[in-house]
């Protein structure tokens, strides 16, 4: 048995606020073996994080008590002074953060940020070495070009090639442990799974011991050895990987694995509809011109965010799309609902077309077709109250006033799942699950016949998500809702609709029923994004990564 | 099945709390405090004006004496020297003393000079506030066109050096008066360096509105209002303005003090309040040509601006901390992640 | 690069033709009496009314005197109706002061609203931060006029610790140079040290908030390094555009200060011929002026393009 090259015990990390002492880590302990990969999985505001920057003492601050014993190879770190602090950061223990875009200095070169990592540990070793160190560590984490890349800036780069660059930087020292935040959480489906596989092979051939922590446990089935499942500050469940799936002891974990949305598991099939569209949507164009010019500015050039597209929705049905970053679902959606003007193209809504008109034409129509927004901390204005935001369309399209209006909007409240007593509050007082039923609530109000759903879980945690699904689901029953569902992430696309649709690059690339793309997927971006998506199910990812392994 | 929520009370909302904090800051209260005091100081000058010092502020002294201790001197002596501060000496007349040759009661100047200046200075800041919101709304909100016009007139009034376009407005108006069809205002009227100092200030609200506009137009509850159909004006007044407030009222102070300093800019080159009327800029003007015997003249009325400005830019930080505590919290807390033991410089 | 330049450039040349303008038509629009008149003065007859208006060109319409007055401006043959001097002389007679004030007042308030700022942001909340917000604070609320008869007045003719005023050439004898503007240029410093330091200190604690920061301690970077190569260095970029805008504050207390301070330059020039509603030199020190304050902000915006790597020259922002 080799003697673990970390090891965390008793550790305890609050934070004084303004409402008083926060327990952010309550009492956590455990091991890191060499060569291993740990993931610490949890739901937000369960304190992996904070575990995880402490170990090399980023929590610290005025209004933090921090308590415990964070052992590294024989160096006590928990009370480290800041030289101490200052070897072990970089050198032994190195970190990888969640956003790439920020967590570089977007006014330093790439490789100046590299090479300034090591010649703050090796100050005697020249800037020609440190650089080609830096070019060959950029070529060993799959960027191309490394020569080149390594004089760009942050920004230049893509998101996936700024994580590679990130990977780099903490390699640079060859460190004995890396502590992965949340690395994927901010990418794409198709280079999270690079990414993951780059760390993969790092761990394999450099036998370098990695902390993960994430949210996802598919990105836990793809990668980690062991596991840990923190809630509310404390480790609620321990084990190898196997272990914690297949035969959890703990409920909160298996309530979670429960909740977790999986792409390989399909829904019950519900009845085929026959009904006529409800809205048609015939190629369908919205471009956005690039305009340059030396005293005017003339368009150059032009975005094509939306290039022709055509589908449609029946009565009661839901569609789902499917799409990555920069894919142009966002701007699809807003389009059809006449948010933006469309540059050609039609849309029809039960017959009649839409596309094009007028503001005050559309106005009477605009209680037909509503939207549900993806950011629970954007989309209710917060100098408004609860009962202000929902029952604002009635208001404004004349449909009520006074007291019946008061009574209709705690209705909605009430159908969503709140309270009638939460008419009077304010937005910041409620969760994020809360207010997305605020927001569901103020998409009922005028009881439209269709629903844009706009990435309405992504911003929720895992057990929260299951809950808004259903919601949407027990609506759409009662209400003969059409949902239009929009989202990056095909698990929960597949879990909610009868049909999807996928979109690339402006167009959509595969359509029909949901599991005839997931299961049978004829076009090869879709069949890129299907083998991407990792699955909360350790045998079945072995399986797969096994049979394609040839 | 409601998840719960987490306050007591019914409506505990963003202006309470704000209110809350600023009833904790003590720095805040003690400039508020000042503030008023001055106002309050100023106020008073009628009833000092009658009661204690019998005169007028522009009323002359030339010729006059004032019985000190049972003495009687001249208010101006015949070199053409003021008396000085009589304090209490004199039942309170000539407080600080005579302005200069023409004998006026300085402490009755300087009260109503801080109403005429005050005044300026409140109502300036209320019109540079008001309509540096309204443009700041339409630019950042329509853009296009009307963004252009507007930005491309605000460039035009900044690129004026500020002072310079305010003393030439000044002067211009001072002279002749202002004709704008059927509304004349006379060139001693005090409406005049309102309007000029609006005039020049606008720009220095517009641009930060409009900068805040144009992100808060990008966010989703934005979307939501058009998705239900409504309209432009309402979404400017009901969706975006509640959440510029917090911004409107920390400029407002702030207009007040910048109003302040040039008002006294104005009125010290004499483009400003026109003589024989006070103001703490004019007062400033008479003083500092006696300022080698008679500094008082001089110092006082420019305290009483530096005291002013002071407790309205100090109540404006105040403000701005606790309309958004977030902000200083988390810089606070930042600096403090540097090593505890103090950081090397 | 280039067309960054050219796009500049002739918005200049807009802006300018703007001002110019304005300037105009506040000297000859809005004021209710007619120039000949006042040029006139006390005396006036009709025969001396009318012989002013033709000799000056009074009677031609706007626009005509317009063109004709710029046309002097820009070829330096402008006379100014009250003294009958050559203004252009007069203004190029006054730039050394006015220079030497603006620069080293600015010199001096950069040097210490940076270090302020920093020392204050790396000290955040402690004691020394407090007395220098307080500091700073009181410097923004101080008219300076006031300030500059209340040095002008206890650092020279009551100690006799500095001259009282008076421009030294700096090519003649330096040290005098030097000396007869220290009151001069820590009057003008003092207003915005104040400001520049607070706002240092603002971006600072913003910066230190952010992500790149926590990845350079993560890195295991010394903690100076971090302060001054990542948090000092991105600070710094936005006050480079505020002092662009800032050189309307130089030249505001230029006019203010060089008449107590016996410094005979533009600023001064500025106010007497305002004061006697001099039009001539009055065009041609507000365009002067416009020019100086479009010229820093485009150098400002420049300089920003060069140290924030993700602004693009050229072309409008999406």
């Amino acid at each position: 048995m080799s003697e673990p090259l970390l090891s965390v015990s008793g550790l305890r990390v609050g934070f004084a606020t303004e409402g008083g002492l926060v327990q952010a880590v309550d009492d956590v302990s455990f091991e890191l073996a060499p060569g291993e990969v740990l993931a610490i999985v949890g739901e937000s505001g369960s304190g992996k994080s904070v575990t995880a920057q402490t170990i090399v003492g980023l929590t610290r601050s005025p209004n933090a008590r921090i308590e415990g014993s964070i052992r590294l190879g024989g160096e006590e770190l928990i009370d480290a002074g800041p030289d101490q602090l200052r070897r072990v950061r970089g050198e032994r223990v190195a970190m990888v953060f969640q956003d790439p875009m920020t967590s570089f200095n977007p006014v330093h070169r790439v490789g100046a940020q590299l090479t300034e990592a090591i010649r703050a540990h090796r100050p005697a070793m020249r800037g020609e070495e440190a650089r080609r160190r830096a070019v060959e560590l950029l070529g060993a984490v799959g960027l191309p070009d490394p020569e080149l890349q390594v004089d760009r800036y942050p920004h230049e780069l893509s998101g996936g090639m700024r994580q590679r660059a990130m990977i780099a930087m903490a390699l640079m020292l060859e460190p004995e442990v890396l502590i992965a935040d949340e690395p994927t959480t901010a990418l794409d489906v198709t280079i999270q799974a690079q990414i993951l596989e780059l760390l993969r092979r790092l761990n394999r051939e450099r036998g370098l011991a990695t902390i993960l922590i994430t949210h996802d446990f598919g990105v836990v089935a793809e990668l980690a050895d062991r596991v840990l499942v923190m809630h509310e500050g404390k480790i609620v469940e321990r084990g190898d990987l196997d272990d914690v799936f297949y035969a959890s002891k703990d409920a909160y974990t298996r309530k979670l694995l429960g909740a977790v949305v999986r792409l390989d598991r399909a829904p019950p099939l519900r009845a085929a509809r026959q009904e006529a569209p409800l809205l048609e949507v015939t190629d369908l164009v919205k471009h956005f011109p690039v305009r340059r010019g030396l005293l005017f500015d003339r368009e150059v050039d032009r975005v094509r965010a939306v290039d022709g597209v055509s589908f449609s929705v029946a009565r009661g049905e839901t569609l789902g799309l499917v799409g990555e970053s920069g894919s142009g679902k966002t701007t699809l959606s807003r389009t059809v609902l006449q948010l933006l003007a469309p540059t050609s193209g039609s849309v029809r809504f039960e017959g009649e077309e839409i596309a094009g008109l007028s503001r005050r034409r559309m106005r009477p129509l605009r209680g037909e077709l509503q939207m549900v927004f993806q950011d629970p901390y954007g989309s209710l204005n917060p100098r408004k109250r609860v009962g202000q935001i929902v029952g604002e369309p009635l208001h404004v399209q004349g449909r009520a006033s006074g007291a019946e209006l008061r009574r209709q909007v705690q209705e909605l409240l009430e159908r969503v799942g709140l309270s009638p007593e939460h008419h009077d509050r304010y937005p910041h007082e409620f969760s994020g699950g809360q207010r997305q039923r605020i927001g569901i609530a103020r998409a009922l109000s005028l009881r439209p016949k269709l629903i844009v759903a706009d990435e309405p879980v992504s911003a929720l945690d895992v057990s929260i998500r299951a809950q808004i699904l259903d919601l949407l689901s027990d609506l759409q029953e009662e209400l003969g809702l059409a949902y239009v569902f929009v989202a990056h992430d095909i698990g929960v696309v597949r879990h909610v609709s009868d049909r999807i649709a996928v979109m690339h690059g402006g167009k959509i690339v595969e359509q029909g029923p949901a599991d005839q793309v997931c299961e049978r997927p004829a076009d090869p971006y879709t069949k890129t994004l299907l083998a991407a998506v990792p699955i909360p199910d350790p045998r079945e990812t072995r399986a797969r990564r096994g049979s394609s392994a040839a | 099945m409601a998840e719960g929520s987490h306050s007591t009370a019914a409506g505990a909302g963003p202006w309470s709390a704000a209110l809350r904090r600023l009833r904790r800051n003590r720095l805040a209260l003690a400039s508020l405090a000042l503030f008023v005091l001055i106002v309050a100081f100023s106020l008073a000058a009628p009833l000092w004006a009658v009661h204690v010092a019998h005169t007028g502020p522009n009323t002359t002294h030339t010729l006059a004496k004032v019985e000190v201790d049972g003495e009687k001197r001249d208010v101006v002596d015949p070199t053409g020297r003021p008396i000085g501060p009589l304090w209490l000496g004199a039942g309170g007349r000539f407080f600080l003393g005579a302005d200069g040759s023409l004998g006026r009661d300085e402490m009755v100047r300087l009260m109503y000079g801080g109403r005429v200046s005050l005044f300026i200075g409140l109502i300036a800041a209320l019109i540079t506030t008001a309509a540096g919101t309204v443009l700041g709304l339409l630019a950042g909100y329509f853009r296009g066109w009307p963004d252009t016009l507007i930005s491309r007139a605000l460039d035009v009034i900044w690129a004026f050096p500020v002072l310079l376009l305010a003393i030439a407005l000044g002067l211009v108006l001072a002279v002749g008066g202002l004709r704008i069809g059927p509304i004349t205002i006379p060139s001693g009227s005090i409406w005049i360096p309102i309007m000029v100092i609006s005039f020049v200030s606008v720009a220095y609200t517009a641009r930060p509105v409009r900068g805040e506009v144009l992100s808060l137009r990008e966010k989703e509850f934005v979307e939501a209002a058009v998705a239900q159909g409504v309209g432009p004006a309402r979404v400017m007044f009901a969706e975006l303005l509640p959440n510029l407030w917090s911004t409107i009222i920390v400029f407002f102070t702030i207009n007040v003090a910048n109003s302040l300093l040039l008002e006294s800019a104005l009125s010290f080159l004499g483009v400003g309040v026109q003589p024989p009327d006070a103001s703490w800029g004019t007062m400033i003007a008479t003083g500092a040509t006696l300022i080698r015997t008679a500094p008082l003249l001089t110092i006082v009325p420019g305290a009483m601006i530096l005291l002013t400005v002071l407790s309205l830019n100090l109540l404006g930080d105040a403000l701005r901390d606790a309309l958004d505590p977030k902000a200083k919290l988390r810089l606070e807390a930042h600096a403090g992640l540097a090593e505890p033991e103090g950081t090397p410089v | 690069m280039g067309r960054f330049v050219v796009h500049r450039l002739a918005g200049m040349v807009a802006v300018l033709f703007a001002v110019s303008v304005l300037a105009f038509l506040v000297f000859n629009v809005i004021p209710s009496s007619d120039p000949a008149q006042r040029m006139a003065g006390r005396n006036s007859t009709p025969q001396l009314v009318a012989s002013i208006t033709e000799e000056w060109g009074f009677d031609e319409p706007l626009p005509q005197q317009y063109l004709t007055m710029m046309g002097n401006i820009l070829s330096g043959d402008v006379v100014s109706y009250a003294n009958r001097e050559n203004v252009d002389e007069r203004i190029v007679e006054g730039i050394p002061a006015t220079f030497s004030l603006c620069l080293g007042a600015a010199f001096l308030w950069l040097l210490f609203g940076v270090l302020f700022g920093y020392l204050s942001a790396v000290r955040a909340g402690g004691a020394l931060d407090r007395a220098l917000t307080v500091l700073a604070v009181t410097g923004i609320s101080i008219p300076v006029f006031w300030l500059a008869a209340i040095l002008l007045n206890y650092l020279s003719y009551q100690t006799g610790l500095f001259p009282s005023g008076g421009y030294v050439g700096l090519t003649e004898e330096p040290l005098e140079w030097a000396y007869h503007l220290i009151l001069p240029w820590i009057t003008l410093a003092v207003l915005q040290v104040g400001f520049y330091s607070r706002v240092l200190r603002s971006n600072m604690l913003d910066a230190m908030g952010e992500d790149y920061v926590r990845t350079a301690r993560a890195k295991g970077l010394g903690e100076r390094r971090v302060m001054t190569h990542h948090v000092l260095r991105n600070s710094l970029i936005p006050l480079v555009t505020l002092f662009g805008l800032d050189v309307g504050v130089l030249l505001a207390g230029a006019i203010l200060i060089e008449g107590t301070f016996g410094l005979d330059g533009v600023g001064q020039y500025a106010f007497e011929s305002l004061k006697g509603l001099d039009l001539p030199p009055i065009m041609a020190i507000v365009l002067f002026g416009a020019f100086f304050v479009v010229l820093c902000n485009t150098l400002a915006d420049i300089a920003y393009a060069f140290l924030d790597p993700r602004v693009k020259l050229g072309g409008s922002a999406q």
